[in-house]
């Protein structure tokens, strides 16, 4: 800086009189600028690179990496998104302080620079090798004896890890790979990444490396609860939510437990703006959340009662908007888009009748095709019973008439009939049950007809709208039932909803009435945004579906500004064909492993058999046969049926299931399923899920990248530690003290440690990596080529390396090809190629779900019906090995490619996409014909990846996107094959991303309608082109008609109340000298200083609030056990116990405590006075409770997808004890 | 000797820190700091602190009086020999105490507490070393030795000394039969004052000397004023 002086004496110039003016008051000051110059020398750089930030928060923001001196100095926000146009505001700049922070990773002292191993395993693996065994052998040395494992399976967590070489731990990789496969088979190697969106190159790494294996990916949307079961209940569609610019086209907006301006910071701009535009926004959250404060109305609804308030309100929207009134818009909406004028059979049993599933077109005539598949309305205008165009049964034969238009099956227009009220043949008395804490059951009169179905027999009918009135108290019809004002406490009245949520009813009708009325007046606009705070509980789906009654009663679904939106981990890979055919290899083999993540973990950690919650007592009152199933039973019935993928799939090798079936005869791929199904009927093969004790069953291998899954996803994270690690767990609970399962078969002794090796890829030391037994060391998102994209905003962001990936770090996908490359290497000489058998589930959106008719439970292991493979159990796929090339075909893309791309229902060919990939990747250079690479597209890079998906996606592709909508057309006849025509020339290379942010086209694999001009709203395609839903009646589904969705009095939209399971059952072990305590209800909100774990270990970001674990707490509790602000905390119960510091504040509600999400416990964590052990996660006390209602497949809208469907991993209906910990003990003798 | 030790060594001291000074002044700039620990401990660091600087302050003043002031000023205003050292062991004392203190409290702080010693460098602890040294002898020079033995009469001999050093006639003889621990305690403040350029200590040349003068609104130059 020096350089800069021209004389060394002006360092004293601040002796020296400034230059005065005004009357002296005023001086130049003399004293030298110089020392500024520190300042901007720090923001100088050399270059600039735009990358992004492949973190879970579905910001995908684009960012400027500013490199000074090949170092990674600082990032900046991007600031040429490309305009929305003079009516919405702009996107840019997005960005909030934890992308900010992101480059301190980059050299701080938790990035993990070189390979590293547990010390006794690399020890032992040397060991071995130097004796002169071969790879295989000497893994098999180490894991076939249980001491050798056992000395680094307890080491878990604990420290220990020595540096390795990359060549040394591929090896040891392969050689593990290779040896599970000859011992165990494929399915035993697991692989854990979540969020494809936002990195879609790196998932892909592993997820190809490990679909051309045959190991099994788990599942992350289900598991981290974030997916709403009542989205593909209700429009047989994942997740599909409105962008963020969206928000300004609403009139009305409810903020219903997701924090905007905490969990989406770069949209929440959104929702403010709006406001200057006269939008109002209520929220609804128990506790003065940031949202809160941007609101107009405040809805303090206790935590987990969500529900009742919105029944309450569609309680008064029916009365005021249908009943007391007539609303057009909102009547003909409903007519024309959901379930409501469909036909219910209503059954005699003994309570009285009850509403059981749809009348079908098979129920009157057997001779229509799919006919069990075909719903019916009511015409009253012609009094006839119409089969209207768009059901299901229409999606998969020739008709074309898989579509809205209002036809019926001869072609006619019809009118539904949304009630019976005018032309029923009788009032029935119907059961509905009804849920409290004692539920029970009440009864209403519908208005029914009569019908005669095929066999004669006399068959009662209502609508679902007519059960709905009836369900809710609105409708009357008949003396003897009670009418009802909103003053009474009776069921959904909103005096009823204030003593269950403590809300005034008076805010509670205003609001429901603000709300239709805005959406009456803009035709839809008015839009509600939900999130973790109403999706992670056990009932998710009642409350979705309890809240989205109101969007779809008041016409505001697939409406620009109204709807539904979903914030809570949910994402969207934009060009998801493409990607979907790289990263699940299906270019190279028809079916991936795809298992769903909280069924795997309920059973591989054992909290199966500490299950506490009796399904029994959530059952519906009108009696069920599955309600007195132990979920894993269920979930082996699941299984059995083709609900539910269970991987690893059989007790014995699934390589030696086909080597038998040959041996017994079967030839073809059909033969083989057959024989397979024979054996399993037989009982002489069984799944593995029965036998999860059995060590030929326990998964073998996880790899685990872009994901912390022990500090931050591990429900039941001592269930983890002990069971599937085995290293120090401190469930304090007792196992099979409560209920066990029938059919599983269990050791009396717990298995403690199954894993034979966890492999984790990071660029930071996360809780999981600490677990390890081998780390590798990863580039991060300033260093590798990657591709990014998110629902919140309509553009798809590139990664770009500022810098070459620094120390030994690798990017995710060449990591994997160097592991695939040694696989081969050794499976060349230990692994010939051979032929496996996927055991698939029934799949959502093939014709896998008309599958099992009529939504009856038929279970071929009784007898109830026959074993017939792809239709009443799994599907056995027969696929081809090439283990000795597995590492050609990873960097290759295959030639099933070609043949077609394939998303959603939607199928185009592959052919044109294929020869433009070659034009943009080239091929591999080999004149050897015989190599199976020669002449296709390489993808040895990441960016070659990049292109690959890009060039095969119809969001990124124009000419994509326009086969697609010609296929749509073909398969339901609407004109629609010209929504993107004039598109073709947009086919987006990673150069253009690179460039400037880029939209993204409209394509039918998306529900909605995008363009320069207008924002995305989900469904819009379905409204406006009229492409039915993906359901049973090809409309939006208030009533779900499937036996377990009955048994459990979830067919129509109700409130449960939220499970309040004790902190200790009654044969768990005492805590002794328990001191004072206070029971809360446990809550684990996303932070504001963090996403997840990322960034809650970054200097910058710790500096703004308290580091360490801590848990916010009511100043009431607080001071009910003697704690102020920043005391330590024990917070225990029978899952595990946390050590954390209090935060103790009046924003937060008596009785309710909030441990912020994944703070990860890597540093600063005392021990537990109760397990005198290290103290836990914020996931120590909780566990997984799967809901069967979420294990149901095989049967329209509810058939298996991955990350569609399954039960979630929820974590907030557990109850727990705080204490104070008086004596802080850091354990560090 | 005497010459090496009360001629050639002090301007040598003098020298290296004037000159060292202002050349670490003019180079190191962003280096001239007093290097604040406070972030790091409080508690000790108030009692220390305020104790040192407070008592170093009034020793400082004490020695200008004792030093720089010749005898015959104090005999113009009839001060007696008495009265004199009375008090300046009386307020030499209680100073010097507090200053004393204050350095022991630091140095301690400065040792034991893990966070401060992790960020101490070598010349922190030679500036607070010396300064005990030179403190501890001068105290107890002041304290013990001037109440058990006699006062010494240093202003008819150190104080001449040092005003003719400043005026670069230096008489070394004066020094022959100083006391051996005034002659130490002389000798580290020569060494300590060869040491501040290196040390925290420079910070004693910054004060807001101009601030009293300088007009009430300050502004910059958009560009390096010249």
């Amino acid at each position: 800086m020096s350089d800069s002086r021209q004389h060394f004496w002006e360092v004293f110039s601040h002796f020296t009189r400034g230059e005065r003016i005004n009357a002296n008051w005023t001086e130049l000051s003399p004293r030298s600028r110089d020392w500024e110059q520190l300042y901007r020398n720090r923001w100088q750089h050399d270059k600039v690179v735009r990358s992004t930030h492949g973190v879970n928060c579905t910001g995908s923001c684009s960012w400027k990496i500013h490199v000074k001196n090949g170092v990674i100095a600082y990032e900046t926000q991007a600031t040429d998104y490309p305009s929305l146009g003079a009516d919405v505001p702009e996107y840019e700049p997005r960005g909030c302080p934890r992308g900010a922070s992101f480059s301190w990773y980059e050299y701080s002292p938790l990035r993990i620079k070189y390979p590293y191993v547990r010390k006794e395993l690399l020890m032992l693996w040397r060991q071995e090798l130097a004796a002169g065994h071969d790879p295989i052998t000497a893994y098999h040395h180490i894991t076939q004896n249980p001491d050798r494992v056992k000395q680094y399976r307890e080491k878990r967590g604990k420290g220990g890890f020595i540096r390795a070489t990359w060549d040394e731990v591929t090896t040891l990789l392969a050689a593990s790979s290779i040896h599970t496969i000859q011992h165990y088979g494929p399915d035993r190697i697991i692989g854990f990444s979540p969020i494809p969106a936002m990195s879609q190159v790196s998932y892909t790494a592993g997820a190809r490396f490990l679909s051309l294996l045959g190991g099994t990916l788990l599942s992350f949307y289900d598991w981290y609860a974030d997916l709403p079961p009542a989205s593909p209940q209700i429009w047989g569609d994942q997740t599909d939510v409105p962008e963020s610019a969206d928000w300004y086209n609403a009139s009305y907006m409810i903020i219903w437990g997701t924090n905007l301006p905490m969990t989406r910071t770069p949209d929440a701009h959104f929702m403010v703006e709006a406001r200057y535009n006269g939008t109002k926004v209520t929220a609804v959250s128990p506790d003065y959340a940031e949202y809160v404060k941007f609101a107009d109305t405040w809805l303090p609804a206790k935590a987990g009662t969500d529900a009742a308030l919105a029944m309450a309100m569609t309680h008064v929207i029916l009365k005021e908007f249908y009943f007391d009134e007539q609303t057009p818009y909102f009547e003909q909406y409903v007519k024309q888009y959901t379930d409501l004028p469909f036909l219910i059979i209503l059954s005699p049993g003994e309570h009285g009748y009850t509403a059981t599933r749809f009348l079908r077109a098979s129920d009157l005539d057997h001779a229509i095709e799919h006919g069990e598949w075909k719903t019916l309305i009511y015409d009253a205008m012609t009094d006839h019973y119409a089969v209207p165009n768009g059901c299901l049964g229409y999606r998969y034969e020739a008709s074309q008439k898989w579509n809205l238009i209002e036809r019926d099956e001869n072609d006619q227009p019809f009118s539904a009939t949304l009630s019976l009220k005018d032309h029923h043949d009788s009032l029935l008395a119907v059961s509905f049950p009804y849920f409290a804490e004692q539920s029970y059951v009440r009864t209403r009169h519908v208005p029914a007809k009569k019908v005669i179905n095929h066999a004669g027999e006399a068959v009662w009918v209502t609508t679902v709208f007519d059960l709905l009135a009836a369900h809710v108290g609105v409708s009357h019809y008949h003396p003897t039932d009670e009418i009802l004002s909103y003053e009474d406490n009776a069921p959904f009245t909103p005096a009823w909803q204030e003593a269950i949520t403590g809300v005034d009813r008076a805010l509670c009708i205003r609001v429901a009435r603000e709300f239709a009325t805005h959406a009456n007046m803009t035709k839809g606009k008015a839009l509600i945004a939900l999130g973790a705070g109403t999706n992670h509980w056990y009932h998710s789906d009642t409350v979705y579906r309890a809240i989205i009654n109101l969007v779809l009663l008041c016409g505001c679904q697939g409406v620009n500004g109204g709807g539904w939106a979903h914030y809570v981990g949910q994402e969207k890979v934009r060009p998801v064909e493409g990607f979907g055919t790289i990263a699940f290899a299906k270019d190279w083999i028809s079916t991936a492993r795809q298992q769903n993540g909280t069924s795997f973990f309920y059973f591989v950690t054992e909290q199966f058999r500490y299950e506490e919650l009796s399904t029994k007592t959530v059952g519906s009152p009108l009696g069920g046969r599955f309600t007195d199933r132990h979920p894993a039973d269920m979930n082996l019935l699941a299984a059995r049926l083709g609900w539910l993928p269970s991987f690893p799939q059989f007790v014995e090798n699934s390589l030696d299931t086909v080597k038998k079936a040959k041996e017994s005869g079967a030839q073809t791929a059909f033969e083989i399923a057959q024989s397979i199904a024979k054996r399993l009927v037989d009982g002489d093969l069984t799944f593995a899920m029965q036998h999860p004790n059995q060590e030929s069953t326990y998964p073998r291998l996880l790899f685990v990248w872009r994901s912390n899954l022990l500090g931050s996803s591990s429900k039941g994270h001592e269930y983890f530690l002990q069971h599937l690690l085995g290293t120090s767990g401190h469930p304090l609970a007792k196992p099979d003290s409560l209920w066990t399962p029938q059919d599983i078969v269990m050791n009396p002794e717990i298995p403690k440690g199954k894993l034979d090796l966890l492999v984790t890829m990071d660029f930071r030391m996360t809780g999981t990596a600490l677990y390890s037994d081998i780390v590798l060391p990863a580039a991060t998102w300033y260093e590798k080529h990657d591709i990014s994209s998110t629902d919140m905003h309509p553009f798809i962001h590139p990664f770009q390396p500022a810098i070459s990936p620094p120390y030994e770090t690798k990017s995710d996908w060449q990591a994997f090809v160097a592991i695939a490359k040694r696989f081969s290497e050794l499976a060349e000489i230990y692994l010939p190629a051979t032929e496996d058998v996927v055991m698939a589930p029934l799949a959502h959106d093939s014709i896998d779900e008309i599958a099992q008719p009529l939504g009856e439970v038929k279970d071929w292991l009784t007898g109830e019906v026959e074993p017939i493979p792809g239709k009443t159990m799994p599907k056995f796929i027969l696929v081809q090995r090439d283990y000795p090339h597995l590492y050609e075909q990873m960097i290759t893309v295959g030639p099933l490619a070609k043949a077609a791309i394939a998303g959603k229902g939607i199928k185009i060919s592959g052919e044109k996409a294929y020869d433009e990939l070659i034009q943009r990747v080239g091929v591999h250079e080999t004149t050897d014909a015989a190599d199976l690479r020669s002449g296709k597209p390489r993808i040895q890079e990441e960016r070659q990846v990049a292109e690959a998906i890009l060039t095969l996606s119809g969001a990124t592709n124009g000419r994509r996107a326009n086969e697609q909508w010609k296929a749509l057309a073909a398969i339901t006849g609407l004109p629609i094959e010209h929504v993107e025509i004039g598109k073709e020339e947009v086919a987006y290379t990673f150069e253009d991303l690179t460039v400037q942010p880029r939209l993204s086209l409209a394509t039918p694999i998306w529900s909605g309608l995008e363009s320069e001009t207008r924002r995305y709203s989900p469904f819009t395609s379905n409204v406006e082109l009229k492409i039915p839903w993906h359901t049973l009646t090809g409309r939006q589904h208030f009533y779900v008609d499937h036996e377990v969705m009955r048994d459990f009095g979830e067919a129509l939209p109700t409130f449960r109340p939220p499970l309040g399971l004790e902190p200790f059952m009654p044969h768990d072990e005492k805590i002794m000298n328990q001191g004072q305590t206070v029971v809360v209800r446990y809550l684990t909100p996303h932070q504001k200083w963090g996403i997840h774990s990322t960034y809650t270990d970054n200097l910058r970001m710790l500096s703004l609030f308290r580091g360490g674990q801590t848990i916010w707490m009511a100043n009431e509790d607080a001071k009910s056990i003697g704690i102020a602000d920043n005391d330590w905390v024990e917070v225990y119960n029978r899952n595990g116990a946390i050590a954390a510091r209090a935060v103790v504040t009046h924003r937060i509600p008596q009785g309710i405590a909030m441990m912020y999400h994944a703070q990860d416990r890597t540093v600063g964590v005392p021990g537990s006075a109760i397990t005198k052990d290290r103290a836990g996660t914020h996931n120590s006390v909780t566990r997984i409770i799967p809901k069967p209602t979420h294990m149901i497949g095989g049967y329209a809208q509810l058939g298996y997808g991955f990350n569609y469907y399954g039960p979630t991993g929820h974590q907030r209906d557990v109850m727990t004890v705080i204490r104070p910990l008086k004596e802080v003990n850091w354990l560090e003798d | 000797m005497l010459i090496f030790l009360y001629a050639i060594f002090p301007y040598t001291a003098l020298t290296i820190m004037i000159v060292g000074s202002i050349l670490r002044f003019i180079y190191q700039p962003l280096r001239w700091t007093s290097k604040s620990s406070e972030l790091l401990e409080k508690k000790w660091l108030r009692y220390g602190s305020l104790l040192f600087h407070w008592g170093i302050l009034f020793v400082f003043g004490g020695h200008v009086m004792g030093l720089l002031i010749p005898i015959e000023v104090y005999q113009f205003f009839h001060i007696s020999t008495e009265t004199y050292h009375f008090m300046a062991n009386l307020f030499g004392g209680i100073t010097g105490l507090m200053a004393f203190s204050g350095v022991v409290i630091l140095l301690l702080r400065r040792t034991f507490d893990p966070l401060v010693r992790r960020h101490s460098t070598i010349s922190d602890y030679v500036a607070l070393i010396a300064l005990f040294v030179i403190m501890g002898l001068g105290l107890f020079e002041t304290v013990f030795y001037n109440n058990i033995i006699g006062s010494y009469e240093y202003r008819l001999t150190i104080n001449p000394w040092i005003r003719e050093i400043l005026v670069f006639h230096p008489n070394v003889t004066l020094m022959a039969h100083v006391p051996i621990l005034l002659q130490i305690h002389i000798f580290c403040a020569f060494l300590l004052f060869a040491a501040t350029p290196f040390t925290r200590l420079v910070h004693i040349y910054s004060a807001p000397v101009r601030f009293p003068w300088r007009a009430p609104m300050q502004y910059r130059a958009r560009n390096r004023y010249r």
